[in-house]
């Protein structure tokens, strides 16, 4: 069975948002609650991408020579594409900032253990 | 076109950037940020109000020289009035909340450079970083772009934190860091559930897409959609279930760095809240949400701060609680409602930043926040004192100070409203915020000196004390004349009131 790309893709960062907060509430270990974070926004990034799919669409680049209604009626949607680089930009800085900081905590305890360091 | 919109925010991120190149040359540093810091109040004066559009063009049917030879797939539809350019809107009620914001953020940092004995160039920049920020989050019109600075806010509210070298910084910053990355995910899914059912990001032209039926308002995704950006809400503004960490972050701040950040969480409030009621008001449950969180948040936090020992903590939960009135105006959702709760939102960023800086001295004088080891402090800063104790006045509602008119509104609009239950839980609530007040006044300024309470600054700098006399004169100037303050928050109000404006 040939599954839908779009529905493809919207289940699967369903999928990865809810492994991402299980990871992150559950689990003790500070760089795999990191990881689970990351799917979180993963997730997030995979669907906005989802909403910018059109089945049989084209690239949204107007080249010479093409038609303009033929573009106009056949090319994604570009907007979502566009959010997400932004959005990837900003998950990878949040990832930095929250990656140093556990640095600077495993240093100091000489532990990666959430319980143990951000208390219960 | 008016520069001095898209410089609102221009301004303050190119200051941050260049303090962060002079770290470590205390001086150059000390000299350039308080000039620098002296525009941010300016500006939104100076501005005159309009919309900016950024990397893009204003709608079609307002810009004939475009629409012209283009085909009537675009021109004869919905995309004719779309705004394809990220918007920013000035109008008075952005005017006087960045007019306010700059004021405390001016006032923040001249404290901050003069209570620090080497001003950090680093802390300049998250201070800076963080209000460019908030402007932005008060000026756009486009969601995405308040996610981007949402994301910037909470990335510099951590730093600021970091910075501050209290102990126990780093645990706090990570765990709001950890909540941050839960919640503003979801944020953006809610952002993308009303891209992907509307097809734009443009707050008014998502408005404009429900109001002429392009997009059916009671599809079940937009349900799904406020539930997500209410979410985002609560966790930026510090609402419940997020007061804890709210108020422990506040805490783990220099006392001028969390006058800032409680800024930053009040106006993150107001722009949010107002976004939710203008996207989402024809929901009847929305008002609702907003009455039963604000109401949650009114009483955990003033009830949570009754019971602390820390004094940053104690303000940080009673400004938690103040949060809760905003929220009551907000949800009553009459345009005295609004009007109300607008006001009491900037009486709460003066007043909470006031007391902030006033216990503060505290802080500086003897590196210790614990009420349980202070005391006899009115004998070394009889006039501090008489600043703190009128600030808690002012938090308390006592008049002529301004929370008392703004909390008189919001009580008689709930009366109006049908509501007055809410106006005798906020008088109570009061009087609860006064002796939560009165007890850390006591045990820091009246209680004998403990004999192992060491005074390392003696001296205060004069910019503390002239910071705390220009709030006490903003306190004194809403009480006396409130129709400063509300004269620039009807319009937005009567827009809210009346549904999707």
């Amino acid at each position: 069975m040939i599954i839908d790309t779009q529905l493809a893709s919207l289940l699967t960062a369903g999928a990865l948002i809810v492994i991402g907060i299980f990871a992150a509430v559950f689990l003790d270990n500070l760089i795999k609650k990191v990881i689970g974070l990351a799917f979180i926004g993963d997730g997030a990034n995979l669907f906005l991408i989802a909403m910018g799919y059109k089945p049989g669409g084209i690239v949204y680049i107007y080249l010479p020579g093409m038609a303009r209604d033929f573009f106009a009626q056949n090319a994604a949607y570009p907007l979502p594409f566009a959010l997400v680089l932004t959005s990837i930009v900003i998950g990878a800085s949040t990832m930095a900032v929250m990656l140093g900081i556990i640095m600077v905590l495993y240093k100091k305890r000489g532990s990666l253990k959430a319980s143990e360091i951000l208390g219960e | 076109m008016n520069l001095l919109i898209p410089l609102m925010v221009i301004v303050p991120i190119i200051c941050a950037l260049f303090l962060n190149l002079l770290h470590k040359k205390d001086r150059t540093i000390k000299a350039i940020a308080i000039i620098l810091a002296l525009t941010l109040p300016l500006l939104p004066i100076l501005a005159s109000y309009g919309i900016h559009y950024f990397g893009g063009y204003a709608p079609l049917a307002q810009n004939p020289t475009l629409s012209t030879g283009l085909p009537s797939l675009i021109t004869g539809t919905v995309l004719n009035t779309f705004h394809p350019a990220i918007t920013y809107a000035f109008q008075d009620a952005q005017k006087l909340f960045i007019f306010i914001l700059g004021l405390v953020a001016f006032l923040a940092i001249l404290v901050s450079l003069f209570e620090t004995k080497r001003p950090s160039g680093v802390y300049g920049f998250m201070m800076f970083m963080g209000v460019a920020s908030v402007i932005a989050l008060l000026l756009t019109d486009d969601i995405f772009n308040f996610y981007v600075f949402f994301e910037i806010m909470a990335l510099a509210t951590v730093g600021i934190v970091l910075v501050s070298g209290v102990k126990g910084n780093y645990e706090t910053a990570l765990k709001y860091m950890i909540l941050g990355s839960i919640t503003s995910p979801l944020l953006l899914l809610g952002i993308a559930l009303l891209l992907g059912v509307t097809g734009n990001v443009n707050i008014t032209d998502i408005i404009a897409s429900l109001k002429i039926g392009v997009v059916d308002p009671k599809n079940p995704v937009l349900l799904m959609a406020c539930g997500l950006i209410v979410f985002g809400w609560l966790y930026g503004s510090g609402l419940p279930p997020f007061h804890t960490i709210k108020s422990a972050i506040y805490s783990k701040a220099l006392p001028h760095g969390a006058a800032l950040l409680q800024a930053f969480s009040v106006f993150t409030l107001i722009a949010l809240g107002i976004i939710i009621l203008r996207i989402f008001s024809y929901l009847p449950f929305s008002q609702m949400i907003i009455l039963g969180v604000s109401l949650l948040a009114m009483i955990l936090g003033i009830t949570m701060a009754l019971l602390q020992t820390d004094l940053k903590r104690m303000i940080g939960f009673l400004a938690v609680g103040e949060l809760g009135y905003i929220g009551i105006g907000l949800g009553l959702g009459t345009a005295y409602g609004i009007t109300a709760g607008l006001f009491q939102a900037i009486n709460e960023v003066v007043i909470t930043a006031f007391l902030f800086i006033g216990f503060g001295v505290i802080y500086y004088q003897t590196g210790e926040s614990d009420i349980r080891k202070l005391g006899g402090m009115m004998v070394k800063t009889p006039l501090v004192a008489l600043l703190v104790l009128l600030a808690g006045f002012a938090m308390a509602g006592v008049p002529p100070l301004n929370a008392f008119q703004s909390k008189l509104m919001l009580i008689q609009a709930s009366i109006q409203a049908g509501l007055p239950e809410l106006g005798v839980i906020m008088i109570l609530l009061s009087i609860v915020t006064f002796m939560t007040f009165m007890k850390a006044f006591h045990a820091v300024y009246m209680r004998p000196k403990p004999a192992d309470l060491e005074i390392k600054n003696e001296k205060i700098p004069r910019a503390t004390i002239l910071s705390l006399i220009v709030f006490l004169v903003v306190c004194l100037i809403f009480g006396l004349f409130p129709q400063l303050a509300t004269g620039f928050l009807q319009a937005i109000s009567s827009n809210l009131a009346g549904g999707m404006p």
